[in-house]
């Protein structure tokens, strides 16, 4: 253990009555990329937080460069050198980027008077150490997601960072943005800095780190060379359960024709998508996947209502119909699951129960026009029963719930509404692995309901497993269709998926 | 580059309408455009611009302040009685009151919205009302006419920093409130511009928790902000007493609305982090020009009371109406 940068050792951590931490140890070397994972609540953000300094520790010690710290302040893991970039990025969208830099700096040496002159030099140097640019005098508000996150970057390299915890990188990001940061990432090892990344992405784990630190409910599972693993080991490690998904069979029955649900021809929508044509039949599972700027959400924007198409035609159930609002397509039979569960799938300060009945008001009212509280609670309970959302009652906020049972919610929500064809857009982003499955069974069980289902996700995994046609789209076109999944490899569909021109975006 | 920046700001835009409705005054009564009527509007505005710069800080911070109107009386009308009551007949020494009074009053927000974390609407209305009864209750409600003024406050309203013969032989010159306001906004500019505090101010409007995490002091800056809007409402309350050349407890307090809407009207979001200097200063102007506007018209002066009402709606409503677009582009483009 001689030579590493940070050391935690027998580190244990209890909030009331829950054991977050149970005697974890982990080491950092210098200009080691390291990778924390583990299932939410496994106590990735607890452990994090005393690096940090943020909380103490019940019990433990952590040695940074061979000093002992038994009671670490924010202050001194700072002073040490540890910074941590949150997944919120902690930004001021009001500042410009060379400020957002620089300010935190400037704080921690407790300047007084700022000379703007100094500012813009010291933003220019943190971004000269990593070879990147950024637009120093724009508004971070303006700026993308990438930008921001480099932003944040530069931000700890100004503190004299040696040791950057990233939590969620790469959750906002789009794919030639990942492999930008992580680009990034590499040189920053290359001038000694280690990087401890948190990330639920497993296939962004084994690409970008060396060592990988396991946690399950609070305890180590243990710290494994990153070559030693591979993608269904550390499922195990991090779930205690095998997980191996069957691929989803499409039975076709009785007249094909007679099948076809949602029948989409020549859709164009000028700058975001030209040209798409599909079928999609009762019962059979469509992916759509492509990068972002693919086009792939703004097509099912469009077919929702959300997004006025320039020409083509949709046909519903052999009907050729306009669907101008959200509203026409639900009384239609169309779902829309967003991409966003947080911002726009859900009222997270509201009960689970008002969640998943709005979408029903109408046929929840009684003769007074006044909703049945009998009929609200029957509905509710049925639903949390038939997608078994683990929660004490319905009666509780959603904000409570973990990423997987609020995704179940807003499920919920819409199958209430007893839809025909039902597009979910990336269903399963940000959601852990055990929950994952659990929803790709579920989406599979409507499926066999004979509901239409559309997968649009950019994990090639999830569709290629899920679903029996896959759709590709690149720079607004379907590149290929796949009608038979069977034989399909991941690389083949990357391959097409990558083609995607660089610069532009629609 | 600079063009593009010029013309993206809405203070440019602010400016230009400024223009056509002095223009529009203009047509109406010619007297409107000259330097004598400047001079005096800059006269009668300076206090309300003050005003308005301590609103426009608490807007910026995130926080709103409704409570300054009481503060300017209650500084005003303490430090007209002691002055009577001591004999002491200096400006100085009621500046000193009424600031130290404004700031004292501004503490008990600060300590209230900064310790208790309490929201800071509820908190300012209600000290709005606690500071205002208190004044009547315990200092008391008559009102010292220009007689029983002390001298002191009628020659520092009288007082012009220069003088210029009009044609006809009268004079008319430019008051030290225009210097004294010149004065607070420089001092505002520089605390905002140059020093770590005024860049807290920015950042804790901006996004409360990453201040916090970068380790700005933010009660700190929360006593500074309630502290400095008591310290220019003070300053105010003299001006504005020496102004009209009469004290009534009653006055002022009922205004808080129209500073608002000129602060909103200048670009200001009310949602914190954003606005300007300029843009403040500049939506004191379009208010008061708008109400010279409509007396000339021959409106009465509820209209007034009307505009100011629109003026704030829909300054709101262009704030969160762009803040749903971005949300709406968000969904359509995705980020």
């Amino acid at each position: 253990m001689e030579g590493n940068f940070l050391e935690v050792r027998n580190i244990s951590k209890a909030y009331v009555g829950v054991q977050a931490l149970d005697n974890v140890d982990m080491g950092i070397g210098y200009g080691e990329i390291h990778c924390l994972v583990g299932e939410n609540g496994s106590g990735k953000s607890t452990l994090i937080k005393i690096i940090a300094g943020v909380e103490v520790p019940d019990e433990g010690k952590i040695i940074i460069e061979g000093k002992e710290y038994r009671h670490l302040h924010a202050i001194d893991s700072i002073r040490a050198g540890i910074q941590v970039i949150y997944q919120d990025l902690s930004l001021f969208p009001n500042l410009t980027v060379a400020e957002n830099i620089s300010l935190n700096q400037m704080v921690e040496r407790n300047i007084k008077i700022l000379k703007w002159p100094e500012v813009k030099k010291v933003a220019e140097k943190a971004l000269a150490e990593i070879e990147e640019k950024l637009p120093l005098d724009e508004l971070v508000e303006n700026i993308t997601m990438a930008e921001k996150q480099l932003t944040a970057i530069c931000r700890a390299l100004t503190q004299n960072a040696r040791l950057i915890i990233m939590d969620e990188p790469t959750s906002a990001l789009t794919r030639e943005e990942i492999d930008h940061l992580f680009s990034v990432i590499l040189k920053l090892k290359k001038k000694g800095i280690s990087i401890l990344f948190v990330s639920h992405k497993l296939s962004e784990v084994f690409e970008i780190s060396e060592k990988v630190t396991v946690l399950r409910d609070g305890k180590k599972v243990g710290e494994y060379p990153t070559d030693e693993l591979d993608n269904d080991k550390l499922i195990y490690l991090m779930t205690g359960k095998k997980i191996r998904m069957q691929k989803f069979v499409y039975e076709e029955s009785g007249d094909v024709d007679k099948n076809v649900i949602l029948d989409v021809r020549n859709l164009t929508k000028e700058g975001q998508f030209r040209n798409v044509s599909f079928k999609l039949r009762r019962g059979e599972i469509l992916g759509i996947t492509g990068l972002l700027g693919s086009g792939r959400t703004e097509l099912a924007l469009s077919i929702f209502g959300l997004n006025k198409p320039d020409s083509g035609e949709i046909y519903f159930m052999g009907k050729k119909v306009k669907i101008r609002s959200a509203q026409e397509a639900v009384k239609l039979g169309i779902s829309y699951l967003p991409e966003d569960r947080l911002i726009q799938g859900l009222f997270l300060k509201q009960a689970i129960k008002n969640n998943i009945i709005v979408t029903i008001l109408k046929e929840l009212k009684g003769r007074a026009g006044l909703l049945r509280k009998q009929k609200i609670d029957s509905t509710v309970k049925k639903w949390m029963e038939d997608l078994s959302i683990k929660a004490p009652s319905g009666e509780i906020p959603a904000q409570t719930l973990s990423g997987g049972n609020q995704q179940k919610v807003v499920l919920a929500k819409w199958l209430a509404t007893d839809p025909k064809v039902f597009i979910l857009d990336s269903p399963t982003v940000g959601i852990d692995i055990a929950s994952k499955s659990n929803i790709h069974s579920i989406i599979r069980e409507l499926a066999n309901r004979k509901i239409g289902i559309i997968i649009i996700s950019d994990e090639i995994p999830e569709v290629l497993t899920n679903c029996n046609r896959i759709l590709i789209m690149v720079n607004g076109e379907v590149k290929k269709i796949i009608d038979n999944v069977e034989g399909v490899t991941e690389e083949e569909i990357f391959k097409v998926v990558s083609s995607q021109v660089k610069s532009e975006v629609v | 580059m600079f063009k593009r920046r010029v013309f993206k700001r809405n203070e440019f835009y602010l400016f230009i309408v400024l223009l056509l409705f002095s223009a529009v005054l203009t047509g109406i009564n010619p007297s409107f455009f000259t330097f004598e009527n400047l001079f005096d509007l800059i006269k009668s505005s300076a206090g309300m611009a003050l005003l308005a710069l301590g609103v426009f800080i608490v807007l910026l911070s995130g926080g709103i302040d409704v409570s300054f109107t009481a503060i300017a009386i209650a500084g005003q009308y303490v430090s007209v009685n002691v002055l009577i009551a001591t004999g002491i007949d200096n400006i100085y020494f009621a500046l000193l009151i009424s600031c130290l009074l404004g700031i004292s009053l501004g503490a008990i927000n600060a300590l209230l919205i900064s310790i208790f974390e309490l929201p800071t609407l509820i908190t300012t209305l209600g000290t709005l009302n606690l500071f205002h009864g208190a004044l009547l209750t315990f200092i008391g409600t008559k009102a010292i006419n220009v007689g029983g003024l002390p001298d002191s406050f009628k020659v520092f309203g009288a007082k012009n920093v220069f003088n210029l013969v009009k044609a006809d032989g009268t004079t008319y010159g430019l008051s030290i409130y225009a210097l004294i306001l010149l004065g607070i906004v420089v001092l505002t500019w520089i605390i905002l511009r140059f020093t770590m505090l005024g860049r807290g101010i920015y950042a804790i409007g901006g996004n409360r928790e990453a201040a916090r995490r970068a380790g700005f002091n933010i009660v700190g800056i929360q006593i500074f902000i309630y502290c400095y809007v008591g310290f220019l409402a003070g300053i105010m309350g003299v001006m504005h007493v020496s102004l009209i050349r009469y004290s009534n407890p009653l006055y002022i307090v009922g205004d808080e609305l129209g500073v608002i809407a000129a602060v909103v009207l200048g670009g200001a979001r009310i949602t914190g982090g954003s606005g300007s200097i300029i843009g403040t200063l500049l939506g004191v102007a379009m208010i008061i020009v708008l109400e010279k506007n409509l007396i000339l018209m021959g409106l009465s002066s509820y209209w007034h009371q009307f505009f100011i009402g629109m003026i704030i709606i829909i300054g709101v409503s262009i704030t969160y109406y762009q803040s749903k677009l971005r949300a709406k582009r968000s969904l359509m483009y995705l980020r």
